[in-house]
């Protein structure tokens, strides 16, 4: 009998985030006899190409984050065709998804910045605010900075889009602007990365005059000494593989599956 | 009228329970030890503990220390917490939110579902695609379900008396899973679920009588006597903290989050500058507003720490408990809340009565999820008590 096939579609699968995920759903989906075929569609992000999969032929979809539109994943999910989200959610449509706890990992870094490593004055990097995770995780912050009665200062609000090279930009105008800040928390690790670089070229001290820290986790952060949080990506992974074939297995789902979140701790937090 | 007599599956089941019990709780670890804490035959606990071992739930370590008498070095049995899983889920106003368990508590996954304006029979179909999401992601055979309900729960047949907010009555609900998912099913009320959930995991050791008070929209106490939730606590907004018409003088209309929200707004044209924001107005907000002073915000939490510790007095009054945890979202405005709502309650009842209990916040999103995997639990293995 034909093995059962599941397709993902995701923009690019040689990068970190998505190459641990895609890991993930192909360890489940080995052990439970399914294939897996992958449709990487913006490789070159200029020029997307339309998804090329013969979904009909497939046994069900996995879409990481926001790869495709709302409309196109509403669409697909009204065919009947079983279909999961990963790092994604579609408003006002009940597709089933994994994500990670955003507000949990938010809270935990910012309890951190200022609990252990003793920092008020936060910068904070949003991350693409077309993205459901980059809202959560601005909001969760804003919200966290509630807690602990820090103000917010909007001019140390940057924006990121989950791109490096933009998130180092923002943070190179900040340095010029000479603001008095004592920490960033940058809503996903590669951008915190990229503030770590900007900040040392700059002569500023990391972690002993700014404390660095940032969502999510992968070889980056750890090669930078990145203190993070971070749902397990390859988790991410198996968790949305599981969604998938229970669909493919009869159950209707509704909902989101959450992951917690764990504090990676290295060398960018403490100053001390 | 003579007590009925157990049968042998019951006695069998209750025998089981002793001895998981044991194991569970590290009292003992051997077959002539088990026979010595519980009283039953050896023969008995060898059947019982290859039972256990057969399906997975015990097995056999290393050799113990042999006696002081001599003789062969007993085997030494451990608890298999990831053998079987459960799953605990939380009926809300408008969400179900659930958890996959292992069998000593530990969270695996989370799964939350819109429940928005959903009631009756399509509120029964949104909470089992609900469990759905976790029955995907079992690592093991699931033991058993446990669904907490925000309204009147008859735990003993598993029959939801009354959830206004789900549009349900009499609703036979935990026969219904069971014959879905073909295992048992255990239901309670939300608040006594949280209760559960902070008596099984919480961080306060030592603690038998314990009290939750649940603070949202509705006012709500949970109650764990001795060791078991205790089924008769519940929805406590309706009693009377003033003496107003209609539904003024209402505890939930002066604790409640609608209270507020609504109290935020009318202090709002007295202070304009307030730091309390006009709209999407949260706990947080107001913590951060009355740590800076502002009026309006010193104000609202005045009033709630006044009904609380009014809250605060009348559950210690009656009940005497070792424990009391807040709950809710309320738990944002932080332990300054809870030690000013205690000083006043000083004030309403003897000292040395308040002073007797311990605090503290009970701030989990998934507190009776987590209460639903406790009792689901100790009625199953009893592993808890």
């Amino acid at each position: 009998m034909k093995r059962p096939t599941l397709g993902i579609v995701t923009n690019n699968r040689h990068h970190v985030f998505q190459r641990n995920i895609i890991a993930g759903v192909e360890e489940v989906a080995g052990q439970r006899g399914c294939d897996v075929v992958v449709d990487s569609i913006a490789e070159n992000p200029r020029h997307p190409r339309p998804v090329s999969l013969d979904i009909p032929a497939l046994a069900g979809v996995l879409v990481i984050s926001n790869v495709l539109s709302d409309d196109f994943l509403r669409d697909l999910y009204h065919t009947g065709k079983p279909l999961s989200l990963i790092s994604h959610r579609v408003p006002d449509a009940p597709i089933p998804a994994v994500i990670p706890d955003n507000r949990e990992g938010i809270a935990k870094l910012v309890q951190y910045v200022v609990e252990e490593c003793g920092r008020t004055r936060i910068v904070f990097i949003r991350g693409d605010t077309r993205q459901n995770d980059a809202v959560q995780r601005e909001r969760t912050f804003r919200q966290e900075a509630l807690r602990y009665t820090l103000q917010v200062n909007e001019a140390f609000m940057l924006d990121g889009e989950f791109i490096p090279e933009v998130a180092a930009a923002s943070m190179s105008r900040l340095l010029q602007s000479r603001a008095d800040f004592d920490a960033v928390l940058a809503s996903d690790y590669l951008m915190g990365v990229a503030a770590v670089e900007v900040l040392r070229s700059a002569g500023r001290r990391v972690p002993e005059d700014v404390s660095v820290v940032g969502f999510g986790d992968g070889q980056e952060a750890e090669a930078a000494g990145l203190t993070t949080v971070a749902a397990h990506e390859v988790e991410l992974g198996r968790r949305g593989a599981r969604q998938l074939i229970g669909q493919i297995e009869g159950l209707r789902i509704q909902g989101v599956t959450m992951l917690s979140t764990e504090l990676v701790e290295r060398a960018t937090g403490k100053g001390n | 009228m003579k007590p009925a007599k157990a049968t042998h599956e019951q006695l069998k089941r209750h025998n089981r329970q002793m001895l998981l019990r044991a194991i569970f709780s590290r009292e003992v670890n051997n077959r002539a030890a088990l026979a010595q804490v519980t009283g039953l035959a050896k023969p008995t606990v060898s059947d019982l503990i290859a039972e256990l071992i057969d399906e997975g739930l015990l097995v056999e370590g290393g050799h113990g220390e042999s006696t002081e008498s001599g003789g062969k070095r007993p085997r030494l049995l451990e608890f298999v917490p990831t053998a079987r899983q459960v799953i605990g889920i939380s009926l809300e106003p408008n969400l179900a939110s659930g958890v996959l368990s292992n069998l000593d508590g530990q969270i695996v996954a989370r799964h939350y579902a819109s429940l928005s304006g959903v009631q009756g029979e399509m509120a029964v179909m949104l909470l089992i695609e609900a469990i759905n999401g976790l029955i995907a992601q079992l690592d093991a055979p699931l033991l058993c379900l446990g669904v907490g309900v925000p309204g009147i729960v008859e735990h003993e047949t598993g029959i939801v008396r009354s959830a206004t907010s789900l549009g349900w009555r009499n609703l036979a609900l935990a026969s219904m899973l069971g014959q879905r998912y073909e295992v048992p099913v255990y239901l309670g009320n939300n608040t006594e679920l949280a209760a559960m959930s902070q008596l099984a995991f919480g961080s306060e050791s030592g603690v038998r009588n314990l009290v939750t008070v649940l603070v949202n929209s509705a006012v709500e106490v949970g109650i764990a006597l001795d060791g078991a939730a205790y089924h008769s606590g519940g929805d406590i907004g309706c009693l009377r903290v003033d003496g107003g018409a209609g539904d003024d003088g209402r505890l939930d209309s002066f604790l409640g989050w609608d209270y507020v929200q609504r109290r935020a707004g009318e202090l709002r044209r007295i202070y304009p500058d307030t730091l309390l924001p006009a709209s999407d107005l949260t706990y947080l907000h107001l913590r951060y507003a009355a740590a800076h002073d502002d009026p309006a915000a010193l104000q609202i939490y005045e009033q709630l720490t006044d009904y609380l510790a009014q809250v605060f007095a009348w559950v210690i009054g009656l009940l005497r408990p070792d424990h009391l945890a807040l709950a809710g979202p309320i738990t944002d405005l932080g332990m300054p809340l809870l030690h000013l709502a205690g000083e006043k309650a000083e004030r309403l009842l003897q000292p040395e009565l308040i002073q007797a209990v311990t605090f503290s916040l009970a701030g989990s999103a998934n507190l009776s999820a987590i209460g639903a995997v406790a009792q689901a639990l100790q009625n199953e293995l009893g592993i808890l008590s």
